[in-house]
């Protein structure tokens, strides 16, 4: 017990950190972030492949299960994450972005629940990126709506209030919505190992496992997604 | 007994008194942190229940608002937690 808790510790504090030298840049990277990451890619795109060969039959046939599931899956995405787009038809436009995002930090945080794997938004370079991602997503549907005028009104449009402005929307928030998800994820992390540690592991470590890693997982993940939207939404919204 | 106390104090070095610093400043930074944000989150849910149960029709709509602004209301938490990483792990 004493051990592990000594292992998490250290692995808590610092990072197997490898150093990628191209074109005369040294990048320092995690190789393990890099490999988990790529797993729950793999896993979204074998949802897809699975999906693809599930669904397809004759047009006249009645649907399939795997189509009814499908059918409130996506009924359940379009009404809580993209109804909240305060134009009409803006939504639909965007649902492969915001349900990648989605399926991607969802298989992220679920990759926890398989022995000998973590999740990869428990690093916050992965959090942080998809963050960063997002704002300049934002940006562009920024200046598609609005135009480069647009933009220079969002930002000096009082002109003494700029500094706060940009601090807040192009440092703070980024920030803090990448730390958020990586504060939970890494929180429950954190729980998960502490108590698989300490106490015996039969029934305790399936209701942590199924409480945290299933339940906060999703929820998680939505909340990053709602903020995504309400980000974009914030940004293409007239007023 | 004051004898002991100074051998005892002898022995802790300014590393020590460091080390013993960040830990308290990160343990506290995290508690007092998250008082304002639990009590905002509170504040959200338990408005967004009372207009649930006036109005059990608008649960969509209400269910996502919500969720949108207890996200807001933790990101002070979350700065709180950033403060202590950065005080556990990075600052020397």
């Amino acid at each position: 017990m004493r051990e592990q808790l000594g292992k998490l510790l250290e692995h808590l504090g610092q990072k197997e950190v490898a150093t990628w030298h191209i074109g005369g840049l040294a990048i320092q990277v995690d190789p393990k972030t890099i490999v988990l990451s790529g797993i729950a890619s793999i896993l979204v795109l074998v949802l897809a492949l699975f999906l693809r060969r599930a669904l397809r039959q004759p047009i006249e046939e009645k649907p399939n299960r795997t189509q009814g599931a499908l059918d409130i899956a996506m009924d359940l995405l379009d009404s809580q994450l993209l109804g909240n787009f305060s134009s009409p038809g803006f939504g639909a436009r965007m649902l492969p972005f915001i349900g990648t995002l989605f399926l991607y930090i969802l298989a992220s945080n679920w990759l926890s629940l398989l022995p000998g794997l973590e999740a990869p938004t428990a690093d916050p370079n992965v959090t942080i990126g998809l963050a960063l991602m997002v704002l300049v997503m934002s940006h562009y549907f920024l200046v598609r709506t609005k135009g480069l005028r647009g933009l220079g009104k969002e930002y000096f449009s009082p002109w003494w209030l700029s500094p706060i402005k940009i601090l807040s929307e192009l440092v703070a928030r980024p920030l803090s919505h990448g730390f958020r998800l990586f504060g939970n994820v890494f929180a429950e992390f954190v729980l998960v190992t502490i108590f698989l540690a300490k106490l015996e592991p039969f029934v305790v470590p399936i209701g942590l496992r199924a409480i945290f890693g299933i339940g906060f997982g999703f929820i998680q993940a939505f909340v990053f997604t709602i903020l995504t939207v309400a980000y974009i939404n914030l940004a293409i919204e007239k007023h | 007994m004051l004898q002991e106390a100074q051998v005892a104090a002898g022995g802790v070095s300014g590393a020590d008194l460091v080390q013993v610093a960040k830990f308290l400043a990160a343990g506290l930074c995290m508690g007092i942190g998250s008082l304002g944000p639990g009590i905002g989150i509170g504040n959200v849910v338990a408005h967004a229940l009372d207009s649930t149960a006036r109005q059990p029709e608008m649960r969509g709509p209400l269910f996502s608002t919500m969720i949108i602004g207890c996200a807001f209301v933790e990101t002070t938490a979350i700065y709180a937690l950033l403060v202590s990483i950065i005080l556990l792990f990075v600052a020397k």
